[in-house]
């Protein structure tokens, strides 16, 4: 391929009298001022539309720019978009790699990272352009994009988003002035209407020959509906006047690649070797299981159980409470003892 | 913590006569022995008084943050490192004493010296001040308790993903305390307290005690009120971790609502309220009830456990499943009412929303941002243009 496409992508013909003759049928847009041509990005040659329908209608075909051959296909021809097909081609690229290479910023640690990574990607799109070791860089992109998948996919999601919600807010922006705009009219058409009233009025009064009083009353009435004019149209007006401005679109926050939350915070205790012993049998607990002045608040003898085993297998100095105050001495002993490294200065009461 | 177990069967199952006998063989030994005692005494003392004197010079004291009933709490730091803050809570010597020192202080000691739990507040150290104040050295948590952020209606927003984090973390605490035979007896917002990250810390172990030997009764007059499971309001003499767990339940009611489940004045009162609230007691869902010292029949609403419609209607926003959780936590009868550990295994962890972040959680005042944040954008909303609202939801849908 690498040849080839050097050959022939690397050297299109100067734009001008190329641009109005068929390479493939020879016929001059100069006759024919309809003629459009048509490229296909396998190989960037370009030809006329009837040409492409002549030879690539029946299914896939060589292409018969002459040296090129590739199979072509038609539904892959398009029109240009740029004059320069050496652009009409970069574009392409640059395009395809970016949907890979979609990394963003704010997921590097920092500018120096965020740097070197473009530029390992410009190098990458460099050699595509100018088919450079294109095995090799064509590898190497397939590899990133498998290994990358999900990163693509998510941050292709965030892009969408992106774009959508900046669409979003010019349709906004553009159906708020609209908004306005009906506003201010229907505003002017209903200032218009009160004018014609009061002077209406005022020619009735006049023809009247009605007090100064009630045209008093009138002012009022009208200089408190002006204010309220004014509150409302004062309420449109900042976002009327600066014309046109999207701030604070915050990119959305890439949604971490959570892991399952875990109630019991990444600890587990020793909780199947309990579930064994659960019941535990002695003489000495069995009011204890039973007696409804011990259980019906809820004391549980198993869960004395499995303290006594922790305790007999680990040991563990687990101190005996003297809750009711009138415990012996030996609890409250071990209490101070407790504190004793810090704090005791009558060490005799804990002997 | 060098101290050997010392608890065995036999003696527990008689306990009072076997605990007296050791000290009377103590006193009565050879007089000369005893010279020998006292100046093996004397040495042991010196050694505990440089160790302490170590430990005090270690730490400083500075502002007063707080003051509790049995305790003042003041900020700290260490002396070889002014960055790195302390709490010193400094127990009062007036209040309820024994030999010097208050139970409250001595249970708290105890209890935090033992447990090791990011849910749970660490004890860094203990020492006495000049004056035999005993000094506890605490972990800082500089973000208030959630008790005010529960209060602060108008300065905290936050929905069912807070609630959850705050709950798993205070669930975690339980269990732990429980799977190492801790009874907390005073959970409340007041006593979950905030760290700068945003954890939340079980505080104040002043009433903890290990769960009880078997025929050894315990006070019924632990937790506050509001929190206090019916069967100690009973007079309950014989209970469990259940005890705490209908706390929990209390907290998740009250981080719900926002204010105080059933918020009694008395302890009559506070019953009344939980049969009005969670249901009345009777035979029929708390076989034995009527049986407990502190028994009071309600016939006038005997409506028995209240159902789930009713509960969905005041707590809804937990969805169908926090539902559950929270009327297995409620369950009157204790035995019934679920264990922390399924508390943690409830299906309510895996269901939508996730748990916020604790960093993301919403805090007290000191989140500047976050307000600066909010300000604007309430500022954004008065000036009613469209296109700031749409990019807002956006925004907000992404989170
Ligand atoms: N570890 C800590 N970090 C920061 N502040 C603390 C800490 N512990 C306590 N405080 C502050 O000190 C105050 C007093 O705490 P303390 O635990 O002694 O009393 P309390 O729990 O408020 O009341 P009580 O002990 O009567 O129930 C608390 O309200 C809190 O503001
Ligand atoms: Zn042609
Ligand atoms: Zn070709």
């Amino acid at each position: 391929m690498s040849k080839a496409a050097q050959k022939h992508g690397g050297s299109s013909a100067p734009p001008g009298q190329d641009d109005d003759i068929c390479p493939v049928c020879k016929s001059a847009r100069y006759l024919n001022p309809n003629m459009r041509f048509l490229v296909n990005p396998t190989c960037y040659h370009k030809m006329c539309e009837s040409c492409v329908d002549r030879i690539f209608s029946q299914g896939p075909a060589p292409c018969p720019v002459a040296g090129c051959g590739r199979t072509l296909r038609k539904q892959r021809f398009r029109r240009q978009t740029f004059e320069d097909l050496q652009i009409e081609r970069e574009v392409d690229i640059r395009r395809r790699v970016s949907t890979i290479f979609n990394r963003r910023e704010e997921e590097f640690l920092d500018l120096r990272n965020w740097n070197d990574y473009l530029e390992n990607v410009e190098t990458l799109t460099f050699n595509l352009l100018y088919n450079i070791e294109v095995p090799e860089t064509e590898a190497k992109l397939a590899a990133y994009a498998a290994q990358n998948s999900d990163s693509i996919s998510r941050n292709a999601a965030l892009a969408s988003a992106e774009h959508d919600s900046t669409e979003a807010a010019f349709a906004a922006q553009k159906q708020a002035a609209r908004v306005r705009r009906e506003e201010s009219l229907r505003e002017d058409e209903e200032d218009r209407q009160d004018r014609l009233r009061e002077d209406r009025e005022a020619q009735e009064r006049i023809a009247q020959g009605s007090t100064a009083k009630v045209t008093l009353k009138k002012s009022t009435a009208r200089r408190k509906d002006g204010a309220k004019g004014a509150a409302s149209s004062g309420n449109a007006g900042p976002s009327a006047a600066p014309a046109f401005e999207i701030q604070g679109l915050k990119p959305v926050a890439a949604p971490e690649p959570t892991k399952a939350y875990d109630p019991f915070g990444g600890l587990r205790i020793r909780s199947e070797y309990f579930a064994q012993q659960r019941s535990c049998e002695h003489p000495w607990l069995d009011k204890a299981k039973n007696d409804p002045a011990i259980v019906t608040g809820g004391y549980d003898v198993r869960e004395y159980c499995a303290r006594a085993m922790v305790e007999a297998f680990a040991g563990m100095g687990v101190f005996v409470d003297d809750e009711v105050g009138t415990g012996g001495g030996q609890a409250a002993a071990t209490e101070r003892a407790a504190i004793a490294a810090g704090t005791d200065n009558r060490t005799e009461d804990v002997l | 913590m060098a101290v050997s177990p010392m608890i065995t069967y036999e003696q527990q199952s008689d306990p009072s006569p076997s605990d007296t006998k050791q000290l009377p063989l103590r006193t009565t030994s050879v007089s000369s022995l005893q010279d020998a005692a006292i100046a093996a005494t004397q040495q042991a003392q010196d050694f505990a008084e440089r160790l302490n004197e170590e430990t005090r010079s270690k730490y400083v004291k500075d502002k007063k943050l707080g003051e509790g009933t049995y305790a003042i709490v003041y900020l700290g730091h260490l002396s070889r490192d002014p960055s790195s803050l302390v709490a010193i809570k400094k127990i009062k010597i007036n209040t309820e004493f024994r030999d010097g020192l208050s139970m409250d202080a001595i249970r708290e000691v105890k209890y935090l010296q033992e447990l090791s739990h990011p849910n749970i507040i660490a004890l860094d150290a203990v020492f006495s001040s000049k004056n035999q104040n005993l000094n506890l050295v605490l972990e800082y948590l500089p973000l208030g308790d959630l008790e005010m952020l529960i209060r602060d209606t108008n300065g905290i927003q936050y929905g069912t993903a807070e609630v959850k984090a705050w709950m798993g973390m205070l669930g975690r605490a339980v269990w732990f305390c429980h799977e190492n035979f801790v009874l907390h007896r005073d959970i409340k917002p007041n006593n979950l307290l905030i760290g700068a990250d945003g954890e939340v810390k079980l505080a104040d172990f002043g009433l903890a005690r290990s769960f009880s030997d078997p025929y050894r009764p315990m006070t019924c007059q632990v937790i506050t009120r509001w929190y206090r499971p019916p069967e100690l309001l009973m007079g309950a003499r014989f209970y469990s971790g259940a005890v705490d767990v209908w706390s929990v339940g209390m907290v998740f009611a009250e981080l719900i609502l926002r204010s105080p489940f059933v918020p009694g004045s008395t302890d009559v009162h506070q019953l009344e309220m939980i049969c009005e609230g969670v249901g009345t007691p009777a035979e029929t869902n708390w076989p034995g009830v009527t049986s407990l010292p502190g028994y009071v029949s309600f016939d006038k609403r005997s409506l028995g456990a209240r159902d789930r419609n009713y509960f969905v209607s005041r707590f809804g926003t937990a969805g169908p499943i926090g539902v559950d959780l929270l009327m297995s936590m409620l369950a009157l009868d204790p035995r019934k009412r679920c264990t922390a550990r399924q508390v943690l295994e409830h299906k309510w962890w895996s269901v939508e929303p996730q748990p916020t972040d604790k960093q993301d959680l919403p805090k007290k005042g000191g989140g500047m941002e976050k307000m600066g944040e909010d300000l604007k954008r309430r500022g954004g909303e008065v000036d009613d243009s469209r296109s700031e609202r749409v990019a807002r939801k956006l925004d907000f849908g992404a989170r």
